[in-house]
């Protein structure tokens, strides 16, 4: 190629943990002033590069990245710094509370003299910093009164901000609209433009794949680890992208459950409101396991929270076995016989501090208590069986604290405190995150057990091959609504994928 | 702050017990030092019954903050419960029994309006306690006009705390009873069970439906009523005073943090605190009676509290640092599947990651 040299160049980068291979061979260039899409399923290795890129993983040895025809030293953030690699994550990292300016000029020091900050010129070196992203504010607006597309404008300009711009040679972009609404998309694509015009190369990272087809000269796919094509975006078109991300799976098996379920609903939601989630209507039967999937910002994060009243319902009737159940108050979801397993086990699934067996009793003491005293023996000995029940390592360690287990072990203790409640509907948030394979087919095991026994089972989860295998049906949620819905032999992590993507479906919700 | 503490649960070593070995230490030297003015029973009965309301008032503090809630009020309430107590009887001339009950019960209120501005208005429970602290001491300024009333004189009031039982105020066996009871009802009642729940993770024990915010509520009240049946008990043995309450606010609240290295570390607990009131009065004693100064209690106290909790965190992080690095070997693959697995190894390569 008579191409400028790349501003980034990637090549043989391996990356392995503990002898599975998240990113395999892979090989990329980006011209400046070039935004260079990223996509891929979850786990299929785009965190790996970004991680790699930002030094905090050191890819197998073999493996090369160039920064304009520099060699990247591999583990360290401040190299890549230095060599000009900046970064807008997800969390964008802003003080909502402070103004525009001190965001931007917090990290890398204010224009001051004898040590006082000179207001006025920050905040004209502010304003132009701003209009080279294309954003025309006043530096002194708080960040949180701006719009979610202005916030991440503000970090892509702190991401630019430095002695001499042009020493930035590579922006890495990811996931920067997962939380925006639609609206406002537009208004950021037209800033990740306005810095590549500038000479920025920029690796962009995305679900959304209609964004690629806007802001993208290039798109290269993942999968699995592997890099499966680098393309110009304007040779494919959506149809293509998404046959390339999921690969042709439509030969795989279908689910192996048979569909059970019968009789009326045991939980029945009917235009649910709440954060991220815009009207959900579905039902769900005795026996059945029904699956929620959708991409980041979806809605499938806070759909069964809302459900069970973890977080706060804005409208829309819940109901368990035919009675309406009141909005945010999971103490009469759990005595109507639900039972909630949160996505994030540290913040919300458990109190870490307290032994195992008291996070295992703590919904429901008053079978282990007479009058009011704690019948501690009767209360270990319940310990003890849920441990043997689930084989939680290590084995009969009831008091030790639940933070000194594993997060597979966390779980299943989690598991165990619902699971003796006999709870009639499982509501289940990412209910194998960070657990290892064994615990996950444990876990499944008792999750079909309980079906199988007449309770309902309603998970959520962005692991598509968990819910393939697991759910007799499967809802995909888009920006906040039911999009799509398949059943038996239709249920494919392909089908699914397709209509998370956004490629039109049969509703059969 | 919680059980960031201490890592282990109940061991016999250094760990739980180290307040134990210290006691004895000081014992040792103290007793080889002065031997006849230290190794006395004398001794033994008047540090006892000296630290009895600390003692009391560090129960106060440590029901709220078993549930994760401050109470900074508790000095001004004990003194509340005094004045109201002493005045109801030398001033408005009542007996003592109804007084004592007026006192208390003013008490539970100072408690229910705690409960209120925390729980209903969600007032962080420093602020709101710290706040009512001030209102409380301005309360008493406006009943008691700011004249410090005289004693009660009968003998019924002064046998109420200074009843020789073994040669022990009986005001000792008031503590040991009190501590019982509390010791029961958070280590062996589904009540107990809830507070640490709440002081562990609040929102994990909503979503298990506990009823947060009417636990939250009872541990304040309960707070505020014990502070008050010390004051009562410090009227009794010591005479009213306008001001006591603040002085024995920092060595209750640091008996309740020392104890949370002891016995159960990590946890806040009821023996924990015992032992750390009455190591720290053994030790300030010791000190006390070799060298005659005063300034020595507070310089003591706030010495000791602030090395042993650092010592305390200290060891924690070793244990920490220990577990990051197991763990670093076995890092998730990247985002497999893990929200949480993710979040925690997220990088903070760039500028636009942290701040």
């Amino acid at each position: 190629m008579a191409a400028p040299r790349p501003a980034l160049r990637i090549r043989r980068l391996t990356k392995s943990f503990a002898g599975t291979v998240a990113l395999a061979d892979f090989e990329l260039d980006i011209a400046p002033g070039e935004v260079h899409a990223l996509v891929g399923e979850n786990g299929s290795g785009k965190s790996t590069v970004i991680k790699i890129l930002a030094g905090y993983h050191r890819p197998d040895p073999g493996g090369t990245v160039e920064i304009d025809g520099t060699a990247l030293p591999f583990g360290s953030a401040p190299a890549a710094h230095e060599m000009g690699c900046r970064f807008v994550h997800q969390d964008l990292g802003l003080v909502l509370q402070l103004p525009v300016v001190d965001n931007l000029y917090l990290n890398s020091g204010f224009a001051s003299r004898f040590g006082t900050i000179r207001g006025a010129q920050t905040r004209r070196q502010a304003s132009e910093l701003l209009k080279r992203v294309g954003l025309e504010l006043d530096p002194r607006a708080s960040v949180g009164s701006l719009t979610l597309a202005q916030r991440t404008g503000v970090a892509l300009a702190r991401a630019l901000e430095g002695e001499d711009h042009r020493q930035v040679r590579l922006l890495v972009l990811d996931e920067p609209t997962a939380t925006l609404p639609e609206i406002e998309v537009h208004h950021l694509l037209d800033m990740v433009r306005r810095v590549a015009a500038d000479g920025v190369a920029v690796l962009y990272v995305s679900h959304r794949l209609d964004e690629i087809f806007h802001v993208a000269d290039n798109v290269t796919v993942l999968r699995d680890g592997h890099p499966v094509a680098t393309t110009p975006v304007s040779s494919l078109d959506k149809r293509q992208l998404i046959a390339m991300l999921v690969g042709d799976e439509l030969g795989e098996l279908p689910s192996p459950l048979a569909g059970r379920a019968g009789g009326p609903a045991a939980l029945s939601v009917q235009d649910l409101h709440g954060p991220g989630v815009a009207g959900v209507t579905f039902r769900a039967r005795p026996g059945e396991i029904l699956g929620f999937a959708g991409i980041t910002g979806s809605g499938r994060e806070s759909l069964l929270g809302t459900v069970f009243g973890a977080l706060p319902r804005r409208g829309g009737v819940v109901e368990a076995g035919g009675r309406p159940l009141p909005p945010y108050d999971p103490r009469a979801a759990i005595v109507a016989g639900l039972a909630y397993l949160p996505p994030d086990r540290k913040v919300t699934g458990a109190v870490m501090d307290l032994s195992a067996r008291e996070n295992l009793s703590i919904c429901r003491l008053r079978s282990v208590r007479s009058g009011l005293l704690l019948r501690g023996k009767a209360e270990r000995a319940e310990a003890r069986l849920w441990f043997d029940r689930l084989c939680v390592r290590p084995a009969g360690a009831i008091e030790k604290q639940l933070a000194t287990f594993s997060g597979g072990n966390q779980q299943k203790v989690l598991f165990a405190k619902w699971l003796r409640l006999s709870p009639r509907v499982f509501l289940l948030d990412e209910p194998t995150q960070g657990v290892d394979v064994g615990t996950k087919g444990e876990l499944h095991r008792q999750l079909l057990a309980a079906a199988a026994a007449g309770a309902t089972v309603v998970v959520s989860s962005s692991d598509l091959e968990e819910l393939v295998a697991l759910c007799h049906r499967v809802l995909v949620l888009r920006a906040g609504r039911v999009a799509a819905g398949f059943d038996g032999s239709s249920v494919t992590t392909a089908s699914i994928s397709r209509a998370s993507l956004g490629e039109q479906e049969v509703v059969a919700a | 702050m919680n059980s960031r503490l201490g890592s282990q649960r109940i061991s016999l070593g250094f760990n739980s017990f180290s307040g134990l070995y210290l006691l004895a230490l000081f014992i040792v030297v103290f007793g080889i030092w002065t031997p006849r003015l230290f190794l006395t029973l004398a001794t033994v009965q008047s540090v006892a019954s000296q630290q009895a309301t600390t003692a009391m008032l560090a129960i106060a503090v440590l029901i709220p903050i078993a549930a994760g809630a401050y109470d900074l009020s508790v000095g001004a309430t004990i003194n509340l419960s005094t004045i109201i107590c002493v005045w109801l009887q030398t001033v408005r001339g009542w007996s003592m029994w109804p007084a004592i009950a007026v006192a208390v019960g003013a008490c539970v209120v100072v408690g229910m309006v705690n409960g209120l501005v925390i729980v209903r208005l969600r007032v962080n429970s420093f602020i709101a306690t710290l706040g009512m602290g001030s209102i409380i001491t301005a309360v008493q300024d406006i009943v008691s006009g700011q004249n410090q009333p005289n004693p009660p004189t009968g003998t019924s009031w002064m046998n109420l705390t200074q009843l020789n039982v073994a040669g022990f105020q009986i005001i000792v066996l008031y503590l040991l009873v009190l501590a019982l009871i509390v010791w029961w009802a958070l280590d062996h009642t589904p009540a107990g069970r809830y507070l640490y729940a709440i002081g562990g993770n609040p929102e994990a024990s909503r979503l298990a439906g506990v009823a947060v915010g009417r636990y939250t509520w009872c541990a304040m009240i309960g707070s505020a009523t014990v502070a008050g049946i010390a004051g009562v008990f410090y009227a009794s043995q010591t005479g009213p005073s306008l001001t006591f309450g603040a002085g024995l606010l920092l060595p209750a609240f640091a008996a309740v943090f020392l104890g949370s290295t002891q016995i159960k570390p990590g946890r806040f607990n009821l023996w924990g605190t015992m032992l750390a009131i009455y190591v720290l009065a053994v030790g300030v004693k010791g000190l006390q009676l070799i060298t005659g100064v005063q300034w020595l209690a507070e310089m003591f106290n706030g010495v000791a509290l602030v090395g042993a909790v650092s010592f305390a965190i200290w060891r924690q992080r070793l244990a920490e640092g220990r577990a990051v690095r197991r763990n670093e070997d076995r890092l998730p693959e990247a985002g497999a599947s893990g929200p949480s697995a993710a979040k925690d190894a997220e990088p903070v390569p760039s500028r636009a990651g942290d701040g």
